[in-house]
C-alpha cells in the first residue's frame, strides 16, 4: 500500500434527489410520488497526495469539490470506493483521524458569534486536548502570523469578514494538523487579505511539512500556492498534474505582449501571431508555444520594440477552456446512450 | 477479556470520563460568557419564572378550595409535584432547550460538520455543549417550593426515602434527556423540528399534576407511552411514602431502554447525515 499520507481509489458518491414541479399540484404530487433520480457528485475519482504537498482542487460549482473533501474528512460515507488519510479510513471518524486534520470552509464559521475568537480556542483546546505549553506556543505562532493580537479580545460579531477569517484559521490549526482541507478559505475577501491568507497557508505548510487540499475560485490563490492541480467536472476526474503542463496542454499558446517605441506604420501585425490587442503602441500576441521564441526574436529585430513580456495565458481562461472541453464531450456521450439517465 | 485487559479499559474509562467534566466545565463556562452579554435576560427570566410557580400554586390552590384531595393527593403533596415540575421545566429550559435551539440551527447552515470534524463524542457536543444559566432560578424555586411543602406536611424523610427521591429524579433526567436526544436527532432528517419540542412541551404539562388525577387510559399513556408520571409523580411518591418498589425498578428499566434506544438512534443518524449546501 502507499505510504502517501492521503490516497483515494475509485471513490463514488451518488445521492438520491427528488425533483418538484414547480407550484402547489407540483409539491401536492412530489408528496404523494416522489420520483427520485441519482446523481453522481463524485463518480470514480482516484488520486494520492504526498506528504508536503498543496494540491489545488479545481472544478465549477457543484464539479464535487466540496463532496469530496466530505468524504475525506469523514463527514459523508462514500458510495464506493476508498479513501485513507494518514492511514485512516475518515468515515470511521477515530479521534486519532480527526486529531491531526482539520476542515475550514470559507462560508461556515466555528467561531461563537457574541465571544471573542479566545473563547472558541479554549473550547478547542480543551476538545483536542492541546497541553497548556503547546497551546501557549501555538497561538503565539499564529498570532505572529496572521497578526491576530488585536483581533482576539473582540467580539466575533464585530470583525471584518477578513479578520473573521483569519480567527476561523487560528481556531482550525491551533491543534497542529497534518492535513488541511480548505474549502474556498478566501471567498468574499479583498485582495489585500486574499494575499494574506493565500502567504499564511504556504508558510504553515513550510513549517510543519503540512498536506494541503485547497478549492478556490481565485485562480490567484492557486497560482501561489498549487504546483499541481486536480481538474474535477460534474464528478469526474479531468487533470491531475503540474499546473504549467495543465496550460501547456490546453493552452499551447503564450502570450506576447509588446510595447513599441513608435507607432506600427502599416507592419503586417498578424505575421508574428494571432493579434488579440492593438492598442496605441502595445499589442498582444497569441503565439503557439514551439515558436515562441522564434517569434520573440523576430518581433524585436523587425519591430521598433520598448518592452518584450512573454507569458502563460491567465490561468482562468485555461480552466475555463478545460470546462468546455468537458462539456462538449459529456455532449456528445449523451447523444450516444440517450436513455440512460431516467428515474430510477 | 481478561482481567488485565477489562482493568486497562476501566482505567481508560476513568480518563475518559474526567475529560468529559473537564469539557463540561468549559462548555458552560462558555455559555455562561455568552450569556452575560445580554444583561436584561437576567431579570427577565428570573421574574418569569417566579410568575409561572405562582401561577401553577395559584391553580392548585383553586382546585382544593372546592375539596380536600384529588387523585388521592392533599394540597401540599400536589405542591410537591408542582415543585418538581418547575425543577423539570427550568432543566428542560436550561441544559435541553439551549442545544436542540443551536443544533437546529447547526444541521440547518451545515455548521454542525465542525463538530463531527472533531475528536469529541457528537452526542455529548450536541447535547450539552450550551446551557441557559437564567433558567437555573425555576430549579432553585421548583426546590423550594418542594421544602415548603415538606415543612408544611411535616413530614421529614428518611435517608432510604431521600435516597430513593434522587434515584429517581435522576431516572426522570435520563428520561427527560432521552426525548430531548430524539427530538435533536430528527433535526437531521427534518431540520425543523421545534414543533416537536412544542408537542412535547404539551404533553408535559400533564406532569404538573400527579397522574392519579387523570383517567384511566390518559395515565396508562403517561405511564407507559409518555412516561410522563416518572418525572413528578413518581420521584414524589418517594418523599411523601407512598413508593411501590416496583415502579422503581420499572422506571430504571424505561430509562435504561430509552438511553440505549436513543444512543442508537443518533448514531444511525450521523451516519446518514448528509450536510447542507454541499
Amino acid at each position: 500500500m502507499s505510504s502517501a499520507p492521503i490516497v483515494v481509489s475509485n471513490l463514488k458518491k451518488y445521492y438520491q434527489v427528488h425533483d418538484k414541479e414547480p407550484g402547489f399540484s407540483g409539491s401536492l404530487k412530489s408528496f404523494v410520488n416522489r420520483k427520485y433520480r441519482q446523481v453522481k457528485a463524485v463518480d470514480d475519482i482516484s488520486f494520492e497526495i504526498d506528504a508536503g504537498e498543496i494540491v489545488g482542487f479545481l472544478g465549477p460549482n457543484g464539479a464535487g469539490k466540496t463532496t469530496t473533501l466530505k468524504m475525506l474528512s469523514g463527514l459523508l460515507h462514500p458510495t464506493s470506493g476508498t479513501a485513507r488519510v494518514l492511514g485512516f479510513v475518515p468515515q470511521t471518524r477515530r479521534a486519532e483521524y480527526l486529531r491531526q486534520m482539520t476542515l475550514v470552509m470559507g462560508q461556515k464559521q466555528q467561531l461563537t458569534w457574541d465571544l471573542p475568537a479566545i473563547e472558541t480556542f479554549l473550547v478547542n483546546q480543551a476538545i483536542y486536548e492541546i497541553p497548556d505549553d503547546q497551546y501557549a506556543k501555538m497561538l503565539d505562532e499564529l498570532t505572529e502570523l496572521l497578526d491576530l493580537a488585536p483581533l482576539l479580545k473582540k467580539q466575533v460579531r464585530k470583525l471584518s469578514l477578513g479578520e473573521r477569517m483569519k480567527c476561523e484559521l487560528a481556531a482550525a490549526l491551533l491543534h497542529q494538523p497534518q492535513v488541511l482541507f480548505l474549502d474556498e478559505p478566501t471567498i468574499g475577501l479583498d485582495v489585500t487579505m486574499q494575499t494574506k491568507i493565500r502567504q499564511f497557508v504556504g508558510e504553515y505548510n513550510r513549517r510543519y511539512n503540512a498536506t494541503v487540499i485547497l478549492t478556490s475560485h481565485y485562480m490567484a490563490d492557486v497560482t501561489a500556492l498549487c504546483k499541481r492541480v486536480i481538474v474535477v467536472d460534474h464528478g469526474k476526474l479531468m487533470y491531475d498534474g503540474s499546473l504549467a503542463e495543465l496550460s501547456a496542454r490546453i493552452a499551447p499558446h503564450k502570450l506576447v505582449r509588446v510595447e513599441l517605441s513608435a507607432p506600427m506604420n502599416g507592419h503586417n501585425l498578424s505575421a508574428y501571431g494571432e493579434v488579440l490587442k492593438a492598442k496605441g503602441q502595445s499589442v498582444e500576441f497569441l503565439v503557439p508555444r514551439s515558436k515562441t521564441s522564434e517569434t520573440a526574436s523576430r518581433i524585436l529585430s523587425e519591430l521598433p520594440v520598448a518592452d518584450v513580456t512573454i507569458e502563460d495565458p491567465p490561468i482562468e481562461d485555461v480552466i475555463a477552456r478545460v470546462f468546455e472541453q468537458a462539456a462538449l464531450a459529456r455532449q456528445d456521450r449523451s447523444e450516444n446512450d440517450e436513455d440512460e439517465s431516467g428515474d430510477a | 477479556m481478561d482481567a488485565r485487559h477489562s482493568t486497562i479499559q476501566r482505567v481508560w474509562r476513568v480518563d475518559k470520563m474526567i475529560k468529559h467534566f473537564k469539557l463540561l466545565g468549559i462548555f458552560w463556562r462558555f455559555s455562561i460568557l455568552a450569556e452575560l452579554e445580554y444583561r436584561v435576560n437576567f431579570l427577565t427570566n428570573a421574574f418569569m419564572s417566579i410568575f409561572w410557580l405562582v401561577w401553577g400554586i395559584a391553580g392548585a390552590s383553586i382546585f382544593f378550595a372546592q375539596r380536600d384531595e384529588i387523585g388521592g393527593w392533599t394540597y401540599y403533596q400536589v405542591l410537591i409535584v408542582l415543585g418538581l415540575f418547575s425543577m423539570f421545566t427550568g432543566i428542560m429550559e436550561a441544559f435541553f432547550r439551549p442545544n436542540i435551539t443551536s443544533m437546529i440551527e447547526a444541521v440547518r447552515n451545515g455548521t454542525f460538520d465542525f463538530v463531527l470534524v472533531k475528536p469529541v463524542n457528537s452526542q455529548f457536543y450536541a447535547s450539552f455543549h450550551s446551557l441557559t444559566m437564567w433558567r437555573l432560578v425555576d430549579i432553585l424555586a421548583g426546590a423550594g417550593l418542594i421544602g415548603y411543602a415538606l415543612y408544611k406536611l411535616q413530614v421529614v424523610p428518611t435517608v432510604q426515602q431521600y435516597f430513593a427521591f434522587f434515584a429517581l429524579v435522576l431516572i426522570a433526567l435520563v428520561i427527560v434527556y432521552c426525548f430531548w436526544l430524539a427530538m435533536m436527532t430528527m433535526s437531521f432528517w427534518f431540520v425543523k423540528v421545534d414543533n416537536l419540542a412544542e408537542l412535547f412541551y404539551s404533553f408535559y404539562e400533564a406532569a404538573r399534576f400527579p397522574v392519579s388525577v387523570y383517567g384511566t387510559w390518559l395515565r396508562a399513556i403517561l405511564t407507559f407511552v409518555i412516561p410522563i408520571a416518572f418525572i413528578t409523580t413518581v420521584p414524589a411518591t418517594a418523599l411523601i411514602g407512598s413508593l411501590e418498589p416496583i415502579e422503581m425498578l420499572f422506571g430504571l428499566a424505561i430509562a435504561l431502554v430509552l438511553l440505549f434506544g436513543t444512543n442508537r438512534l443518533w448514531n444511525f443518524a450521523i451516519r446518514s447525515y448528509a450536510s447542507a449546501s454541499s
